[in-house]
């Protein structure tokens, strides 16, 4: 039998496609991006029929999902947390309306947070929706969970929330393979305006059979499943017990094996909501109390009703912000199996470990730019051309422009232009001319760029804008985008230009510059100031293009440069604090910079940064 | 039931991921259950990466503090960082130069709490071998050599020539060999 280890959002993927899902949508953000170009994998390996895409943001990818779903097709969409805010409008509307074929939406959370603006919870956003949502504790339950989402979807004609925490998206997993055959199940489209184009009149009536729909998915819910179950021996009352769910239950059921501890019963809830009211009603009456430890939000302790019992966030026995990663979950039932003089689990190590590492002063290894990487001499330039400019930014690989001092804000996806427009309105109010300049990636662009580019144009905004065209999507692991015109399996699409769609924005000036460019960059950034600033001018925008060297291995470093460091260097730290490139370090012993060739490309774009033409290339042989 | 606990860990670009896939299907062709958490997105650029492997039959996937018992470590300040991790008992195995590693505090902690240390420099063998990029499977060698047990020397190997990308496969095997004879010799 064919077994792999998959990512959970290969477990995921898998699913996908076993249970039959015939259209897969989804715009890249950790900790989701993996699930689509493992859908794509399968699609190859197993020569099925799948259509899937990378769309251009999260609320185009819902609704193309959305309207393959009204056809009678499986369909789903993928996104982070995050991205199911820029699909929330589409997510309201469809839970009024239903489906016909089963629609899953994946929703990847991320507690931590580890790469993400927010800890928010994904199964609140089920609960203002009114539509389920499940919470899968492993890759190998995620995969599962798809197949009930689906069944639960089309039975009930409601969309449906998966919510795989981080742990669960990134977790690794050996999994056993089923069979996979394409479904050929063809679209079909039957015209009923008063549900598919339904007025306020018809909503209120949808709102009703909604609610209903609920009621019996509750019921569904409320028998004990794969999903949902405990472990209460009939007739037995215990003074603890412990509701968890998603990640937190996986570890808290390896504790009690590991230690045996029998007498602290405990309840998995696989579907918070709609929630399984009388399964929590027959383990609290059990018990004397409920400890609830799920993440990231307070859901299931919302909706337990019988509130006097229940120790968790509410009660402050469980943090509320910060993912409950395991020594973290151990140590807080002890604490609570304590106060209620109950023998604790097995004693922790002292502090001594944690107290010694943090004695020794242990340098901090912040995210940072990667050797080579072509954001970095952008805003090396910008802060020399602009240093009082205000740098609005945005969301992705160049937020790391942090640590050079060239962001100084960073909202949401698009924010870059749509607040740069803001700062300019705020201070030409107050007849203060403030320099700003604003920095966006092409992905990011594509995604949200152009409502608030048209937007500052019609209302006469006058700012820099720089897009940072590293000709993908980087942070999310490489996925392409609509300038290239490389679709999700890999062939060819249309591929749309950057500054054709800045021009149609009704900017007048547009200016291309490699980024590896710097002293150009610097002359452009000069006209495009002048050009803000003059009478007649407007919003400038400089396409900074150069590949990420992560993706395009070759064509990222077209010349190789070999630098060395010679003795001209004075230690002035300015390649170190300016430019950051993680290659280049302070030798104690030599008493200068030096290069770690472990990880330098030979970009050679350090030559430039020096003020002493310390940093020169050499030629080998 | 027993239970293997692996801890990886270095800085975004040192290639844990890589190494983490190598052990876990190494781990899988053996008939092991694998279960394992990683780190991807911000985080990996040029942060500290962490990698959690978990042999056995588990349903969590991360490793509680003080239970792992083997600590991988491709940077010498990330081996630290990650000691808490370690289990009574435990080994580690670091990419630093054995001249100055461990330190002294730490050094009269990891004999107290009967925790083995080994370190050679993974980078110089890299850098050596022309493959400067290529610490991860110095380092993985490197582990082999004192049969620690969970995964095998034969076993890494098998799966190296396996899963490695053609035109790295030879070079990918030569550093992991390479490492594995430090080991072995010492």
């Amino acid at each position: 039998m064919r077994q792999e280890i998959l990512l959970g959002n290969g477990a995921i993927a898998l699913g996908l496609v076993e249970f039959g899902c015939q259209v897969v949508t989804s715009y890249p953000g950790t900790p989701s991006s993996e699930i689509l170009p493992e859908v794509v994998r399968f699609v190859k390996s197993e020569k099925l029929n799948t259509y899937t895409e990378w769309s251009t943001n999260e609320k185009v990818a819902f609704d193309t999902a959305f309207a393959a779903a009204i056809t009678g097709k499986r369909a789903a969409c993928c996104m982070k947390q995050v991205g199911l805010n820029v699909a929330a409008d589409s997510l309201m509307s469809a839970a009024y309306l239903g489906n016909i074929g089963g629609l899953v939406i994946i929703s990847c959370d991320d507690p931590g947070p580890h790469s993400s603006q927010t800890e928010q919870d994904t199964r609140f956003m089920a609960r203002l929706a009114k539509v389920p949502v499940l919470d899968p504790s492993s890759p190998q339950e995620a995969r599962e969970m798809v197949g009930m989402a689906f069944d639960i979807s089309e039975e009930f004609e409601i969309p449906v929330i998966l919510r795989p925490a981080i742990r669960v998206s990134h977790a690794r997993q050996s999994i056993t393979f089923g069979e996979i055959r394409s479904n050929n199940k063809a679209a079909s489209f039957t015209k009923n305006p008063s549900r598919w184009a339904a007025t306020p009149r018809f909503r209120l009536k949808l709102h009703g059979e909604l609610n209903k729909k609920l009621l019996d998915i509750g019921r569904r819910f409320n028998t004990l499943s794969d999903f949902n179950f405990h472990n209460l021996e009939p007739g037995k009352k215990y003074p603890l017990g412990i509701i968890a769910a998603g990640i937190p239950s996986a570890v808290i059921r390896d504790f009690l094996s590991e230690e045996e501890r029998n007498d602290i019963p405990f309840l998995k809830i696989g579907t918070p909501y709609p929630f399984p009211d009388d399964l929590a009603e027959e383990f609290t009456s059990a018990c004397e109390k409920v400890l609830v430890i799920e993440e990231t939000d307070t859901l299931i302790e919302y909706l337990l009703r019988d509130k006097k019992k229940v120790l968790g966030r509410l009660s402050g026995h469980i943090p509320s912000e910060g993912e409950l990663v395991p020594q973290v979950i151990h140590k807080l039932i002890s604490q609570v199996l304590g106060q209620m003089s109950l023998k604790p689990l097995n004693p922790e190590d002292d502090n001594e470990i944690t107290d010694l590492v943090g004695g020794l002063q242990l340098p901090v290894r912040r995210p940072t730019l990667c050797p080579g990487c072509p954001h970095r001499p952008s805003f090396f330039a910008i802060k020399k051309a602009r240093p009082k400019a205000i740098f609005t930014s945005d969301i992705g690989c160049y937020t790391l422009g942090v640590n050079l001092g060239g962001v100084d804000t960073v909202l949401d996806m698009g924010a870059a232009i749509t607040m740069a427009a803001g700062f300019y309105h705020s201070f030409d109010q107050d007849e203060v001319q403030q320099p700003i300049v604003a920095t966006i990636g092409d992905s990011t662009f594509f995604h949200s760029g152009t409502a608030g580019l048209l937007n500052a144009v019609y209302n006469g905004a006058r700012f820099i804008l720089v897009i940072l065209d590293n000709m993908t999507t980087a942070m999310t692991g490489m996925q392409p985008t609509p300038g290239l015109g490389i679709r999700a399996d890999g062939s060819k699409g249309n591929a749309i230009s950057l500054e054709r769609i800045v021009e149609g924005c009704g900017v007048n000036f547009i200016e291309i510059v490699d980024s590896y460019d710097i002293d150009k960059m610097i002359r452009l950034l000069k006209r495009a100031t002048d050009y803000v600033n003059d009478p007649e001018g407007g919003i400038a925008v400089i396409i900074s293009r150069h590949p990420c060297v992560i993706a395009y291995k070759d064509e990222g470093v077209p010349v190789k440069k070999k630098v060395i460091v010679t003795d001209d260097c004075v230690e002035c730290n300015i390649c170190l604090e300016q430019f950051e490139c993680p290659a280049l370090y302070h030798d104690d012993e030599l008493g200068r910079v030096n290069i770690n060739r472990e990880i330098c490309v030979d970009c050679g774009e350090c030559i430039q940064v020096c003020p002493k033409g310390a940093i020169v290339e050499v030629h080998e042989g | 039931m027993t239970t293997t606990n692996i801890l990886l860990c270095g800085l975004g670009g040192q290639g844990i991921l890589f190494m983490t896939k190598l052990f876990a299907q190494a781990a899988m062709d053996k008939g092991l259950s694998v279960m394992g958490a990683e780190t991807h997105g911000m985080a990996q650029r040029g942060g500290s990466v962490v990698s959690h492997l978990r042999l056995g039959e588990v349903k969590g996937s991360l490793i509680r503090a003080g239970t792992a018992d083997f600590l991988l470590a491709l940077e010498e300040n990330e081996a630290y960082r990650n000691l808490p991790f370690l289990k009574r008992g435990g080994s580690m195995y670091v990419n630093a130069n054995p001249g100055n590693f461990p330190r002294e505090n730490v050094r009269a902690y990891l004999e107290d709490h009967g925790i083995m240390y080994h370190c050679f420099s993974a980078t110089q063998t890299a850098v050596e071998m022309g493959a400067p990029k290529s610490v991860n499977l110095a380092l993985l060698g490197y582990f082999t050599g004192f049969n620690g047990g969970a995964v095998r020397y034969k076993e890494l190997e098998r799966t190296i020539d396996n899963i490695s990308p053609e035109k790295l496969r030879v070079s990918n095997l030569d550093i992991f060999n390479a490492g594995f004879k430090v080991a072995y010799n010492c």
